[in-house]
Protein backbone atom coordinates (compact mmCIF):
# COMPACT_ATOMS: atom_id res chain seq x y z
CA UNK A 1 0.00 0.00 0.00
CA UNK A 2 1.35 3.68 -0.99
CA UNK A 3 1.15 6.50 1.31
CA UNK A 4 -0.43 10.19 0.12
CA UNK A 5 3.02 11.25 0.07
CA UNK A 6 3.91 9.07 -2.20
CA UNK A 7 0.99 9.49 -4.49
CA UNK A 8 1.40 13.32 -4.56
CA UNK A 9 4.89 12.63 -6.36
CA UNK A 10 2.96 9.51 -8.48
CA UNK A 11 0.17 12.65 -9.08
CA UNK A 12 2.81 14.98 -10.43
CA UNK A 13 4.80 12.51 -12.51
CA UNK A 14 2.38 9.58 -13.88
CA UNK A 15 -1.08 11.00 -13.77
CA UNK A 16 -0.66 14.65 -14.85
CA UNK A 17 -0.58 14.38 -18.67
CA UNK A 18 -3.82 11.77 -19.09
CA UNK A 19 -5.45 14.14 -16.62
CA UNK A 20 -4.35 17.55 -18.90
CA UNK A 21 -5.96 15.39 -21.78
CA UNK A 22 -9.12 14.80 -19.69
CA UNK A 23 -9.94 18.16 -18.26
CA UNK A 24 -9.89 19.35 -22.33
CA UNK A 25 -12.76 16.84 -22.32
CA UNK A 26 -14.12 17.73 -19.37
CA UNK A 27 -14.72 21.06 -19.68
CA UNK A 28 -16.22 19.84 -23.17
CA UNK A 29 -18.91 17.87 -20.84
CA UNK A 30 -19.49 20.90 -18.62
CA UNK A 31 -20.32 23.04 -21.96
CA UNK A 32 -23.12 20.85 -23.17
CA UNK A 33 -24.48 20.73 -19.79
CA UNK A 34 -24.67 24.48 -19.96
CA UNK A 35 -26.32 24.25 -23.63
CA UNK A 36 -28.43 21.32 -22.15
CA UNK A 37 -29.59 23.52 -19.06
CA UNK A 38 -30.36 26.69 -21.51
CA UNK A 39 -32.88 24.59 -23.61
CA UNK A 40 -34.54 23.65 -20.84
CA UNK A 41 -35.17 26.97 -19.57
CA UNK A 42 -36.07 28.45 -22.53
CA UNK A 43 -38.71 25.48 -23.32
CA UNK A 44 -40.02 26.21 -20.00
CA UNK A 45 -39.76 30.63 -20.75
CA UNK A 46 -42.21 29.63 -23.79
CA UNK A 47 -44.81 27.55 -21.63
CA UNK A 48 -44.72 30.62 -19.16
CA UNK A 49 -45.34 32.93 -21.74
CA UNK A 50 -47.46 30.48 -22.92
CA UNK A 51 -49.50 30.52 -20.06
CA UNK A 52 -49.31 33.95 -19.60
CA UNK A 53 -50.93 35.05 -22.88
CA UNK A 54 -53.81 32.25 -22.05
CA UNK A 55 -54.39 31.72 -18.30
CA UNK A 56 -57.56 29.45 -19.48
CA UNK A 57 -54.96 26.49 -20.50
CA UNK A 58 -54.23 25.98 -16.96
CA UNK A 59 -50.89 25.15 -15.24
CA UNK A 60 -50.99 21.42 -16.95
CA UNK A 61 -49.69 23.40 -19.54
CA UNK A 62 -45.75 24.13 -17.28
CA UNK A 63 -46.09 20.93 -15.38
CA UNK A 64 -45.61 18.70 -18.25
CA UNK A 65 -43.05 20.68 -20.29
CA UNK A 66 -40.81 20.75 -16.90
CA UNK A 67 -41.51 17.40 -16.38
CA UNK A 68 -40.52 16.43 -19.53
CA UNK A 69 -37.74 18.75 -19.51
CA UNK A 70 -36.57 16.67 -15.80
CA UNK A 71 -36.81 13.99 -17.90
CA UNK A 72 -35.02 14.59 -20.60
CA UNK A 73 -32.16 16.33 -18.83
CA UNK A 74 -31.89 12.61 -16.17
CA UNK A 75 -31.59 10.91 -20.09
CA UNK A 76 -28.88 12.97 -21.88
CA UNK A 77 -27.02 14.64 -18.97
CA UNK A 78 -25.29 11.10 -18.31
CA UNK A 79 -25.11 10.10 -22.42
CA UNK A 80 -23.46 13.46 -22.71
CA UNK A 81 -20.34 12.60 -19.88
CA UNK A 82 -20.91 8.59 -21.11
CA UNK A 83 -17.22 8.91 -22.80
CA UNK A 84 -15.51 11.24 -20.68
CA UNK A 85 -16.14 9.05 -17.89
CA UNK A 86 -15.44 5.61 -19.20
CA UNK A 87 -11.95 7.25 -20.04
CA UNK A 88 -11.55 8.43 -17.11
CA UNK A 89 -12.13 5.02 -15.44
CA UNK A 90 -10.11 3.32 -17.90
CA UNK A 91 -7.23 5.61 -18.43
CA UNK A 92 -7.37 6.96 -14.82
CA UNK A 93 -8.91 5.68 -12.09
CA UNK A 94 -7.14 1.92 -13.00
CA UNK A 95 -3.86 3.48 -12.81
CA UNK A 96 -4.31 4.61 -9.51
CA UNK A 97 -5.71 1.31 -8.10
CA UNK A 98 -2.25 -0.55 -10.21
CA UNK A 99 -0.09 2.58 -8.31
CA UNK A 100 -1.54 1.72 -4.96
CA UNK A 101 -1.23 -2.19 -5.09
CA UNK A 102 0.19 -3.62 -7.83
CA UNK A 103 -1.77 -6.97 -7.17
CA UNK A 104 -4.95 -5.24 -7.35
CA UNK A 105 -7.42 -5.02 -10.40
CA UNK A 106 -9.76 -2.04 -11.33
CA UNK A 107 -12.66 -3.44 -13.74
CA UNK A 108 -15.10 -0.53 -13.72
CA UNK A 109 -18.06 -2.64 -15.33
CA UNK A 110 -18.32 -5.55 -12.77
CA UNK A 111 -19.77 -6.06 -9.66
CA UNK A 112 -20.04 -8.50 -6.60
CA UNK A 113 -22.71 -10.86 -7.67
CA UNK A 114 -26.36 -10.49 -6.12
CA UNK A 115 -26.07 -14.09 -4.73
CA UNK A 116 -22.58 -13.23 -2.59
CA UNK A 117 -24.44 -9.83 -1.04
CA UNK A 118 -27.38 -12.10 -0.15
CA UNK A 119 -24.95 -15.24 1.17
CA UNK A 120 -23.41 -12.37 3.37
CA UNK A 121 -26.96 -12.34 5.09
CA UNK A 122 -26.31 -8.92 6.07
CA UNK A 123 -29.53 -7.38 4.20
CA UNK A 124 -31.95 -10.10 4.14
CA UNK A 125 -34.59 -8.05 2.32
CA UNK A 126 -34.55 -9.23 -0.82
CA UNK A 127 -33.41 -6.23 -3.51
CA UNK A 128 -35.80 -5.57 -6.34
CA UNK A 129 -33.41 -3.97 -7.86
CA UNK A 130 -29.79 -4.32 -7.69
CA UNK A 131 -26.92 -1.99 -9.10
CA UNK A 132 -22.94 -2.63 -8.44
CA UNK A 133 -19.52 -1.24 -10.19
CA UNK A 134 -16.49 -0.29 -10.19
CA UNK A 135 -14.94 -3.74 -8.55
CA UNK A 136 -11.43 -4.04 -7.14
CA UNK A 137 -10.32 -7.21 -6.97
CA UNK A 138 -6.71 -9.10 -5.93
CA UNK A 139 -4.26 -9.95 -2.61
CA UNK A 140 -4.06 -7.36 -0.28
CA UNK A 141 -0.71 -10.01 1.66
CA UNK A 142 -1.94 -12.76 2.23
CA UNK A 143 -5.61 -12.11 2.04
CA UNK A 144 -7.77 -12.57 -1.08
CA UNK A 145 -10.05 -9.10 -1.24
CA UNK A 146 -12.89 -7.77 -3.52
CA UNK A 147 -14.84 -4.75 -3.20
CA UNK A 148 -17.28 -2.40 -4.99
CA UNK A 149 -20.14 0.26 -4.94
CA UNK A 150 -23.24 -1.36 -4.79
CA UNK A 151 -27.28 -0.15 -4.47
CA UNK A 152 -29.65 -2.36 -3.66
CA UNK A 153 -33.17 -1.08 -3.32
CA UNK A 154 -36.19 -2.62 -2.79
CA UNK A 155 -40.10 -1.53 -4.22
CA UNK A 156 -43.52 -0.99 -2.65
CA UNK A 157 -46.69 0.01 -4.61
CA UNK A 158 -49.49 1.61 -3.49
CA UNK A 159 -52.73 2.63 -5.36
CA UNK A 160 -54.10 5.93 -4.56
CA UNK A 161 -58.28 6.27 -4.46
CA UNK A 162 -58.49 7.31 -7.90
CA UNK A 163 -57.48 3.72 -8.73
CA UNK A 164 -53.58 5.36 -9.67
CA UNK A 165 -50.73 2.82 -8.71
CA UNK A 166 -47.82 4.27 -7.34
CA UNK A 167 -44.50 2.57 -7.02
CA UNK A 168 -41.87 3.68 -4.82
CA UNK A 169 -37.94 3.14 -4.42
CA UNK A 170 -36.49 2.30 -0.63
CA UNK A 171 -32.71 1.94 -0.40
CA UNK A 172 -31.79 -1.01 1.97
CA UNK A 173 -28.13 -0.22 1.35
CA UNK A 174 -25.67 1.91 -0.28
CA UNK A 175 -21.97 2.38 -0.30
CA UNK A 176 -18.86 -0.12 0.29
CA UNK A 177 -19.26 -3.55 -0.37
CA UNK A 178 -16.41 -5.61 0.31
CA UNK A 179 -15.61 -9.29 0.68
CA UNK A 180 -12.56 -10.69 1.86
CA UNK A 181 -11.28 -14.04 2.97
CA UNK A 182 -10.89 -14.51 6.72
CA UNK A 183 -8.10 -15.75 8.78
CA UNK A 184 -9.69 -18.64 10.97
CA UNK A 185 -11.98 -21.22 10.02
CA UNK A 186 -15.63 -21.82 10.99
CA UNK A 187 -18.74 -22.91 9.69
CA UNK A 188 -21.53 -21.38 10.98
CA UNK A 189 -22.61 -17.42 10.22
CA UNK A 190 -21.80 -14.32 12.22
CA UNK A 191 -23.79 -11.02 11.74
CA UNK A 192 -22.65 -7.72 13.17
CA UNK A 193 -25.15 -4.79 12.90
CA UNK A 194 -25.34 -1.29 14.12
CA UNK A 195 -27.28 -1.21 17.17
CA UNK A 196 -29.84 0.78 17.09
CA UNK A 197 -32.14 -0.41 19.22
CA UNK A 198 -29.79 -0.77 22.32
CA UNK A 199 -28.81 2.88 21.69
CA UNK A 200 -32.35 3.80 22.16
CA UNK A 201 -34.17 1.80 24.84
CA UNK A 202 -30.75 0.69 27.09
CA UNK A 203 -31.74 -2.47 28.47
CA UNK A 204 -35.32 -2.66 26.92
CA UNK A 205 -33.26 -2.26 23.80
CA UNK A 206 -31.07 -5.75 24.25
CA UNK A 207 -34.15 -7.59 25.79
CA UNK A 208 -36.13 -6.65 22.26
CA UNK A 209 -32.65 -7.80 20.64
CA UNK A 210 -32.78 -11.46 22.25
CA UNK A 211 -36.31 -11.80 20.17
CA UNK A 212 -34.12 -11.88 17.03
CA UNK A 213 -37.09 -10.99 14.75
CA UNK A 214 -35.99 -13.77 11.43
CA UNK A 215 -31.86 -13.86 12.43
CA UNK A 216 -30.06 -15.92 14.67
CA UNK A 217 -29.37 -16.02 18.08
CA UNK A 218 -28.49 -13.31 20.12
CA UNK A 219 -24.63 -13.44 21.15
CA UNK A 220 -24.33 -10.88 24.20
CA UNK A 221 -20.56 -10.20 24.17
CA UNK A 222 -18.13 -9.12 27.09
CA UNK A 223 -16.56 -5.68 25.48
CA UNK A 224 -19.10 -3.06 26.74
CA UNK A 225 -17.90 -0.37 24.56
CA UNK A 226 -18.59 -3.15 21.27
CA UNK A 227 -21.89 -3.89 23.16
CA UNK A 228 -23.09 -0.51 23.15
CA UNK A 229 -22.72 0.07 19.26
CA UNK A 230 -23.36 -3.22 18.01
CA UNK A 231 -25.92 -6.34 17.80
CA UNK A 232 -24.25 -9.50 16.65
CA UNK A 233 -26.51 -12.99 15.88
CA UNK A 234 -24.48 -15.84 15.32
CA UNK A 235 -25.68 -19.76 15.14
CA UNK A 236 -23.09 -20.89 17.64
CA UNK A 237 -22.42 -18.94 20.76
CA UNK A 238 -18.99 -20.25 20.70
CA UNK A 239 -18.12 -20.09 17.41
CA UNK A 240 -19.05 -16.29 17.38
CA UNK A 241 -17.03 -15.69 20.16
CA UNK A 242 -14.36 -17.48 18.51
CA UNK A 243 -14.19 -15.23 15.43
CA UNK A 244 -15.04 -11.72 17.79
CA UNK A 245 -12.26 -12.37 19.94
CA UNK A 246 -11.66 -9.20 22.68
CA UNK A 247 -8.47 -7.93 19.92
CA UNK A 248 -10.97 -8.01 16.78
CA UNK A 249 -14.17 -6.44 18.88
CA UNK A 250 -11.62 -3.47 19.54
CA UNK A 251 -10.28 -3.41 16.47
CA UNK A 252 -14.02 -3.26 14.93
CA UNK A 253 -14.95 -0.29 17.53
CA UNK A 254 -11.93 1.80 16.42
CA UNK A 255 -13.06 0.39 12.45
CA UNK A 256 -16.23 2.36 12.87
CA UNK A 257 -14.67 5.38 14.48
CA UNK A 258 -12.12 5.87 12.13
CA UNK A 259 -14.93 6.08 9.12
CA UNK A 260 -17.89 7.52 11.29
CA UNK A 261 -20.26 5.48 8.90
CA UNK A 262 -22.83 2.72 9.85
CA UNK A 263 -20.49 -0.63 9.38
CA UNK A 264 -21.79 -4.06 9.27
CA UNK A 265 -20.19 -6.76 9.19
CA UNK A 266 -20.83 -10.79 8.62
CA UNK A 267 -18.72 -13.81 8.41
CA UNK A 268 -19.89 -16.73 6.86
CA UNK A 269 -18.68 -19.24 4.37
CA UNK A 270 -14.59 -18.51 5.69
CA UNK A 271 -15.40 -14.94 4.34
CA UNK A 272 -16.07 -11.54 6.41
CA UNK A 273 -18.45 -9.22 4.53
CA UNK A 274 -18.14 -5.36 5.22
CA UNK A 275 -20.60 -2.93 4.17
CA UNK A 276 -20.38 0.71 4.49
CA UNK A 277 -22.88 2.61 4.36
CA UNK A 278 -22.34 5.97 2.21
CA UNK A 279 -24.90 8.89 1.03
CA UNK A 280 -22.25 9.56 -2.05
CA UNK A 281 -20.99 7.99 -4.78
CA UNK A 282 -17.41 6.73 -4.75
CA UNK A 283 -15.34 6.33 -8.04
CA UNK A 284 -17.61 8.32 -9.86
CA UNK A 285 -15.57 11.31 -12.26
CA UNK A 286 -15.79 14.30 -11.44
CA UNK A 287 -18.00 17.69 -13.92
CA UNK A 288 -17.75 19.89 -11.61
CA UNK A 289 -14.56 20.49 -10.61
CA UNK A 290 -11.37 20.44 -11.80
CA UNK A 291 -9.36 17.28 -11.86
CA UNK A 292 -5.95 18.61 -12.45
CA UNK A 293 -6.01 19.71 -8.93
CA UNK A 294 -4.77 17.00 -6.51
CA UNK A 295 -7.30 16.88 -3.67
CA UNK A 296 -10.15 16.21 -5.84
CA UNK A 297 -7.96 12.92 -7.53
CA UNK A 298 -6.94 12.62 -3.59
CA UNK A 299 -10.35 11.30 -2.70
CA UNK A 300 -10.12 8.88 -5.20
CA UNK A 301 -6.95 7.86 -3.63
CA UNK A 302 -8.46 8.61 0.34
CA UNK A 303 -11.75 6.00 -0.59
CA UNK A 304 -9.34 3.06 -2.08
CA UNK A 305 -7.17 3.45 1.01
CA UNK A 306 -10.18 3.24 3.23
CA UNK A 307 -11.20 0.01 1.70
CA UNK A 308 -8.03 -1.78 1.81
CA UNK A 309 -7.19 -0.67 5.46
CA UNK A 310 -9.84 -3.01 6.23
CA UNK A 311 -7.93 -6.08 6.21
CA UNK A 312 -5.36 -4.11 8.39
CA UNK A 313 -7.83 -2.77 10.63
CA UNK A 314 -9.36 -6.11 11.21
CA UNK A 315 -5.45 -7.72 11.31
CA UNK A 316 -6.78 -10.23 8.42
CA UNK A 317 -3.46 -11.41 7.76
CA UNK A 318 -2.26 -12.65 10.42
CA UNK A 319 -2.28 -15.82 10.07
CA UNK A 320 -1.71 -17.90 13.03
CA UNK A 321 -4.44 -20.47 13.00
CA UNK A 322 -4.55 -23.64 10.74
CA UNK A 323 -5.89 -21.54 7.79
CA UNK A 324 -2.81 -20.00 5.76
CA UNK B 1 -66.04 -11.76 39.55
CA UNK B 2 -65.36 -15.22 39.17
CA UNK B 3 -64.23 -14.65 35.51
CA UNK B 4 -61.98 -11.43 36.95
CA UNK B 5 -59.88 -14.24 39.02
CA UNK B 6 -59.92 -16.84 36.00
CA UNK B 7 -58.26 -14.38 34.29
CA UNK B 8 -55.96 -13.06 37.00
CA UNK B 9 -55.29 -16.76 38.04
CA UNK B 10 -54.59 -17.60 34.06
CA UNK B 11 -52.31 -14.63 33.43
CA UNK B 12 -50.21 -15.78 36.61
CA UNK B 13 -50.02 -19.45 35.94
CA UNK B 14 -48.99 -18.08 32.04
CA UNK B 15 -46.00 -16.08 33.73
CA UNK B 16 -44.93 -19.15 36.20
CA UNK B 17 -44.52 -21.30 32.93
CA UNK B 18 -42.33 -18.62 31.09
CA UNK B 19 -40.50 -18.14 34.00
CA UNK B 20 -40.13 -21.69 34.34
CA UNK B 21 -39.01 -22.44 30.86
CA UNK B 22 -36.94 -19.40 30.69
CA UNK B 23 -34.68 -21.12 34.14
CA UNK B 24 -34.81 -24.34 32.45
CA UNK B 25 -33.35 -22.87 29.25
CA UNK B 26 -30.69 -20.76 30.82
CA UNK B 27 -29.47 -23.46 32.63
CA UNK B 28 -29.56 -26.11 29.71
CA UNK B 29 -27.58 -23.31 27.93
CA UNK B 30 -25.07 -23.64 30.38
CA UNK B 31 -24.95 -27.60 30.76
CA UNK B 32 -24.12 -27.45 26.86
CA UNK B 33 -21.64 -24.93 26.20
CA UNK B 34 -19.97 -26.64 29.32
CA UNK B 35 -19.92 -29.79 27.42
CA UNK B 36 -18.48 -28.15 24.65
CA UNK B 37 -15.28 -26.35 26.79
CA UNK B 38 -15.10 -30.05 28.14
CA UNK B 39 -14.62 -31.49 24.55
CA UNK B 40 -12.35 -28.80 23.33
CA UNK B 41 -9.76 -29.03 26.48
CA UNK B 42 -9.84 -32.67 25.86
CA UNK B 43 -8.81 -31.69 21.88
CA UNK B 44 -5.97 -30.05 23.30
CA UNK B 45 -4.98 -32.82 26.08
CA UNK B 46 -4.85 -35.43 22.47
CA UNK B 47 -2.47 -33.23 20.87
CA UNK B 48 -0.08 -33.84 23.56
CA UNK B 49 1.20 -37.05 22.14
CA UNK B 50 1.78 -35.60 18.45
CA UNK B 51 3.63 -32.84 19.74
CA UNK B 52 5.89 -34.82 21.79
CA UNK B 53 6.83 -36.96 19.26
CA UNK B 54 7.48 -34.68 16.90
CA UNK B 55 9.74 -32.31 18.70
CA UNK B 56 11.18 -34.31 20.91
CA UNK B 57 14.16 -35.24 18.41
CA UNK B 58 15.25 -31.69 18.20
CA UNK B 59 15.20 -30.47 21.79
CA UNK B 60 17.38 -33.20 23.57
CA UNK B 61 18.05 -30.69 26.26
CA UNK B 62 14.72 -29.98 26.81
CA UNK B 63 13.63 -33.42 28.68
CA UNK B 64 12.35 -31.53 32.03
CA UNK B 65 9.56 -29.97 29.76
CA UNK B 66 8.29 -33.04 27.91
CA UNK B 67 8.67 -35.35 31.59
CA UNK B 68 6.05 -32.76 32.53
CA UNK B 69 4.25 -32.73 29.37
CA UNK B 70 4.01 -36.13 29.44
CA UNK B 71 3.15 -36.85 33.25
CA UNK B 72 0.56 -34.14 32.97
CA UNK B 73 -1.24 -36.15 30.62
CA UNK B 74 -1.10 -39.17 32.22
CA UNK B 75 -2.61 -37.44 35.03
CA UNK B 76 -5.32 -36.02 33.19
CA UNK B 77 -6.85 -39.83 32.19
CA UNK B 78 -7.39 -40.53 35.96
CA UNK B 79 -10.82 -39.85 37.73
CA UNK B 80 -10.79 -36.34 39.81
CA UNK B 81 -12.99 -33.71 40.81
CA UNK B 82 -14.13 -30.87 38.23
CA UNK B 83 -11.67 -28.53 40.59
CA UNK B 84 -8.80 -30.87 40.47
CA UNK B 85 -9.07 -30.95 36.84
CA UNK B 86 -9.40 -27.12 36.34
CA UNK B 87 -6.22 -27.10 38.17
CA UNK B 88 -5.05 -29.94 35.64
CA UNK B 89 -6.07 -27.67 32.35
CA UNK B 90 -4.51 -24.14 34.19
CA UNK B 91 -1.22 -26.58 34.51
CA UNK B 92 -1.30 -27.32 31.25
CA UNK B 93 -1.59 -24.13 29.76
CA UNK B 94 1.33 -22.78 31.39
CA UNK B 95 3.30 -25.85 30.00
CA UNK B 96 2.21 -24.67 26.83
CA UNK B 97 3.35 -21.42 27.17
CA UNK B 98 6.82 -22.16 28.32
CA UNK B 99 6.72 -24.88 25.24
CA UNK B 100 6.16 -22.19 23.37
CA UNK B 101 8.55 -19.83 24.44
CA UNK B 102 11.64 -22.38 24.14
CA UNK B 103 10.63 -23.44 20.50
CA UNK B 104 11.72 -19.78 19.59
CA UNK B 105 15.17 -21.01 20.80
CA UNK B 106 15.25 -23.36 18.50
CA UNK B 107 15.69 -21.95 14.59
CA UNK B 108 15.29 -25.86 13.06
CA UNK B 109 12.63 -26.61 15.10
CA UNK B 110 10.82 -23.45 14.05
CA UNK B 111 11.19 -23.94 10.76
CA UNK B 112 9.98 -27.51 10.72
CA UNK B 113 6.54 -28.15 8.59
CA UNK B 114 5.16 -30.23 11.37
CA UNK B 115 5.90 -27.85 14.22
CA UNK B 116 4.40 -24.67 12.69
CA UNK B 117 1.16 -26.79 11.58
CA UNK B 118 1.53 -27.96 15.42
CA UNK B 119 1.60 -24.39 16.77
CA UNK B 120 -1.00 -23.54 14.28
CA UNK B 121 -3.22 -25.88 15.76
CA UNK B 122 -2.66 -25.05 19.24
CA UNK B 123 -3.08 -21.56 18.57
CA UNK B 124 -6.60 -22.22 17.51
CA UNK B 125 -7.07 -24.76 20.23
CA UNK B 126 -6.31 -21.78 22.93
CA UNK B 127 -8.64 -19.47 20.83
CA UNK B 128 -11.42 -22.07 20.94
CA UNK B 129 -11.13 -22.49 24.05
CA UNK B 130 -10.99 -19.07 25.17
CA UNK B 131 -13.88 -18.13 23.29
CA UNK B 132 -15.74 -21.22 25.27
CA UNK B 133 -15.20 -19.60 28.42
CA UNK B 134 -16.42 -16.91 27.66
CA UNK B 135 -19.86 -18.35 26.22
CA UNK B 136 -19.75 -19.58 29.27
CA UNK B 137 -19.21 -16.81 31.41
CA UNK B 138 -22.08 -14.92 29.74
CA UNK B 139 -24.39 -18.26 29.68
CA UNK B 140 -23.66 -18.08 33.61
CA UNK B 141 -24.20 -14.74 34.17
CA UNK B 142 -27.26 -14.77 32.26
CA UNK B 143 -28.71 -17.74 34.72
CA UNK B 144 -27.85 -16.16 37.45
CA UNK B 145 -29.48 -12.84 36.50
CA UNK B 146 -32.49 -14.87 36.31
CA UNK B 147 -31.80 -16.78 39.59
CA UNK B 148 -31.25 -13.66 41.29
CA UNK B 149 -33.61 -11.36 39.98
CA UNK B 150 -36.98 -10.47 41.09
CA UNK B 151 -39.68 -12.11 40.22
CA UNK B 152 -37.57 -15.29 39.04
CA UNK B 153 -36.02 -15.97 41.74
CA UNK B 154 -38.99 -16.99 43.66
CA UNK B 155 -39.99 -19.86 41.38
CA UNK B 156 -35.53 -20.65 41.55
CA UNK B 157 -35.37 -20.42 45.00
CA UNK B 158 -38.19 -22.97 45.24
CA UNK B 159 -36.60 -25.52 42.29
CA UNK B 160 -33.37 -25.44 44.21
CA UNK B 161 -31.48 -23.31 41.32
CA UNK B 162 -28.11 -22.12 43.00
CA UNK B 163 -26.38 -19.54 41.11
CA UNK B 164 -23.39 -21.01 39.04
CA UNK B 165 -19.76 -19.93 39.49
CA UNK B 166 -17.99 -17.71 36.74
CA UNK B 167 -14.77 -18.98 35.15
CA UNK B 168 -11.84 -17.12 36.68
CA UNK B 169 -8.34 -16.69 35.51
CA UNK B 170 -5.66 -18.31 37.95
CA UNK B 171 -3.55 -15.52 39.92
CA UNK B 172 -0.66 -16.90 37.79
CA UNK B 173 -2.24 -16.16 34.46
CA UNK B 174 -3.04 -12.61 35.19
CA UNK B 175 0.67 -12.06 35.61
CA UNK B 176 1.89 -10.02 32.02
CA UNK B 177 2.49 -12.95 29.69
CA UNK B 178 6.26 -13.78 28.21
CA UNK B 179 5.14 -12.78 24.52
CA UNK B 180 6.98 -14.57 21.91
CA UNK B 181 7.10 -12.94 18.54
CA UNK B 182 5.26 -15.71 16.96
CA UNK B 183 2.08 -15.36 19.18
CA UNK B 184 1.10 -11.68 18.38
CA UNK B 185 -2.48 -11.64 17.88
Amino acid sequence: MKTLEQFRGYFESNLTPILTELEGQRKKVLQSYGWLALVLLGISVIALLILAVNPMLGPAVIIIPLVIAIIVGAIIGPYLSRDYARRFKTEVLTQIVRFFDPSLEFRPDSTIEQSTYMESKLFPHKPDRFKGEDLVEGKIGATAVRFCEIHTEYKTTRRDNKGHTHTEWHTIFRGLFFQADFNKHFAGSTVVLPDSAEALFGKFGQWLQSFSFGRDQLIKLDDPEFEKLFVVYGTDQIESRYILSPALMQRIVECKAKRNRPIHLSFVGSCVFVAISENRCLFEPKIFSSILDFNTICEYFNDLRLAAEIVEDLNLNTRIWTKQ
Amino acid sequence: MLIGIGIVGGVVLLAVIVMFNTLVGKRNQVRNIFGTLDAMLKKRWDLIPNLVSTVKGYMQHEKGLFENLTALRSRSEQPMSPSQRVQLDNDLTRTLAAFRVTVENYPNLKASDNVLHLQRTLNELEEQISAARRAYNAAVTDFNNAVQMFPSNILAGMMNFQAETLFEIPETQRQAPTVSLQNNS
